[in-house]
């Protein structure tokens, strides 16, 4: 370029470069972040500014008057001959990525425009050569390509939304969860992935990726292209722009229909096992007066006795079969869960789980003490909520080896978020230590060895949780003073919401393959 | 709020009198006939009382024990010829105590006497310390419990 036709671009006429115009053009190149140097037709440097020398690492004063081959690596000095043909020809060479080489001998990635420089009367006498250090863009792509082949390896769905819920992105991990192809859903909105009754959760979803929060391993059940249930655990991120404004939303989900398949038949195993905890207890409880009343009669038909005693021996027999009814129609009535929750007083659930428990309790020398204060009656799946109490009886008498008390107190939740029962079961057993007691809602956890399941409590939290309640425990080891304290929520209301989804995710689990 | 406070009372049933409740009269009594010896071992104090009842009118000469730890002291001055132990009583169970027996009285002929389902586990623990003991379920006619018994002999 000639200073006339520099001029005329910049200024929009020629003969514009006066001497402020020429400095003016002399600060650019000075500030400028990139390399801009010149050389002659030789390749001999005669200029180089500021961003040159952070580039490469020569000061001015001891490159100019080097040949450029200098920056060169020396298995591309055959780039030089090319360049320099091209700048003879009065050609451009425009963003050429090469290698170059800084001081140190360090060789890095770089973006260089050459164009020719021509004097006044417009022959070419030099080149003026731009070059941008790449290292960082290259850097960037590098990761850039890394993280799209982890996305779209990955076994879990990874989609991206932005605000309005529409689908910007989607993995092989989703097209294998939900059935659709990358190109007939992006675009598309979400809520084709999320059961109909659940789509309230997305508005929900939206308002806290506005608010710029996370949502964290969310479970819940989405619904793919045939139409089947998924139940997913989701994570959900925000993606911001460089100014921090939430800008859409990253979905990471997992197929979590195995797991819960396994956690269902757990569930079901701890029932059939405490069913068969409680049948031996209500055996025993049976059997024992079936003996006696066996006994009764045999003496009663013995010739040699009075009329007398056989009055005593009816009467005695008599009342052993009414215990055997009355245990009858306490636990046994209970295993008719209809499946559909009832009205019923708590006190009657825990008075049965405790006359099941009557000779284990009497075996081991453990006073029971009891508090009812549930005016209230609930609205519960029975055989659920003695499940939970038989549990935790259980785990106390298991505690109490040695004799000790049980206290058990059923109350009206004073002044909570919801109105509802609590039941605290209070034993002076040898308590939980401390590192246990972290772990003892996870499942498979028991501290029983072969006699434990390690599910009993993990089962009681769910299905506390399925009516709306909550289960915790607290305990000591503390000698003299050990013991443990079991505290069950029951709201008198259960929240709608949790009960539907939680029914619907079992309901439709037949139709999960 | 009014409530209810219950005090659960457990067990304590002593319907039938026994004459029978062991008395200490010093070491290995003696015994006056020939008559076969049993030592009636059950928390259930109806059940024991019976079944000793039934027993003493099928020609045994009988004691009654209500736990493992008495049933042992009563073992150690009658000397009987057998045991009939419940299994799931209170501080010492039948198993315990028939292992114990078997030590310390190998002549001892024992037999378990159980109406609970669960109780494999303890017998499970005691065939891995090496004892077998036959098991009668509860209930069970007096006439079989009488022959049960008397069958032990042939064991």
């Amino acid at each position: 370029m000639t200073s006339n036709q520099i001029s005329a671009q910049l200024f929009g006429k020629t003969n514009a470069l006066t001497e402020r115009a020429k400095s003016f053009l002399a600060a650019i190149v000075a500030t400028s972040d990139d390399a801009i140097i010149s050389k002659d037709l030789n390749g001999i440097i005669n200029s180089w500014n500021e961003g040159a020398r952070r580039i490469f690492g020569y000061e001015a004063d001891e490159i100019i008057g080097q040949p450029i081959l200098r920056l060169i690596p020396l298995e591309l000095h055959h780039e030089e001959d090319f360049i320099l043909s091209k700048i003879r020809a009065g050609e451009r060479v425009e963003h050429f990525e090469t290698t170059r080489m800084r001081k140190s001998g360090e060789l890095f990635p770089i973006s260089v425009t050459i164009s020719p420089i021509r004097d006044d009367n417009g022959v070419v006498v030099g080149a003026s050569k731009i070059a941008r250090d790449i290292s960082d863009r290259r850097r960037a792509d590098e990761n850039r390509f890394r993280l799209a082949a982890i996305v779209d390896s990955a076994e879990d769905a990874i989609i991206s939304k932005n605000l309005d819920g529409v689908i910007t992105s989607w993995n092989n991990g989703a097209r294998r969860l939900f059935g659709y192809e990358e190109e007939e859903i992006v675009g598309q909105s979400i809520l084709r992935l999320i059961p109909e009754h659940l789509r309230q959760e997305e508005a929900e979803i939206l308002r806290k990726l506005r608010s710029g929060q996370k949502i964290e391993h969310y479970e819940t059940t989405r619904v793919s292209k045939s139409g089947a249930i998924r139940e997913v655990a989701v994570t959900i991120s925000p993606i911001c722009n460089s100014k921090g404004e939430v800008t859409g939303a990253s979905k990471i989900a997992r197929d979590i229909s195995d797991r819960k398949k396994v956690e269902r038949m757990a569930v079901e195993a701890e029932k059939i096992a405490t069913t068969g905890r409680m049948a031996a207890a209500i055996a025993h409880e049976i059997n024992n007066p079936l003996a006696s009343v066996l006994n009764l009669i045999f003496l009663a038909r013995r010739a040699d006795v009075s009329k007398q005693e056989i009055q005593n021996y009816l009467a005695t027999a008599e009342s052993e079969l009414e215990r055997v009814s009355h245990i009858a129609r306490q636990t046994l009535g209970y295993y008719r869960d209809t499946g559909s929750p009832s009205e019923v007083q708590l006190r009657d659930l825990m008075q049965n789980v405790l006359s099941v428990y009557r000779s284990k309790l009497l075996a081991h020398g453990i006073v029971v003490d009891a508090e009812y204060n549930d005016l209230r009656k609930i609205r519960v799946h029975s055989g659920e909520i003695v499940q939970i109490f038989s549990n935790v009886i259980s785990n106390a008498i298991d505690a109490m080896a040695q004799g000790g008390k049980l206290s058990i107190a059923i109350a009206q939740r004073a002044k909570t978020e919801r109105d509802g029962l609590q039941i605290v079961v209070n034993d002076t057993g040898h308590g939980i230590s401390r590192e246990h007691l972290g772990k003892v809602f996870e499942p498979f956890f028991t501290t029983k060895g072969n006699l434990g399941t390690g599910i009993g409590l993990w089962v009681a939290r769910q299905l506390a949780e399925r009516h709306g309640g909550h289960i915790s425990i607290s305990s000591s080891t503390e000698p003299g003073k050990s013991g443990t304290i079991v505290i069950i929520d029951l709201p008198f209301e259960n929240s709608g919401d949790a009960n539907s989804v939680e029914a619907d995710a079992f309901g439709s689990s037949a139709g999960i393959r | 709020m009014e409530g209810a406070n219950i005090q659960l009372f457990l067990g304590n049933r002593d319907l039938v009198k026994s004459s029978e409740v062991y008395r200490s009269e010093g070491k290995a009594e003696a015994r006056t006939e020939a008559r076969p010896t049993i030592l009636v071992v059950d928390d259930e104090r109806l059940l024991a009382d019976t079944t000793a009842a039934i027993l003493r009118h099928a020609g045994f000469e009988t004691r009654i024990a209500y736990d493992g730890f008495a049933a042992l002291e009563v073992a150690g001055s009658f000397r009987p010829d057998y045991i009939l132990t419940d299994i799931m009583m209170p501080v010492m169970n039948g198993v315990e105590l028939a292992i114990a027996i078997s030590k310390m009285y190998p002549v001892t002929k024992i037999l378990l006497f159980s109406g609970q389902a669960g109780i494999s586990e303890i017998l499970e623990q005691s065939k891995a310390r090496g004892f077998e003991f036959p098991l009668l379920a509860k209930p069970v006619h007096p006439t079989k419990l009488i022959e049960s018994v008397r069958k032990l002999n042939d064991r």
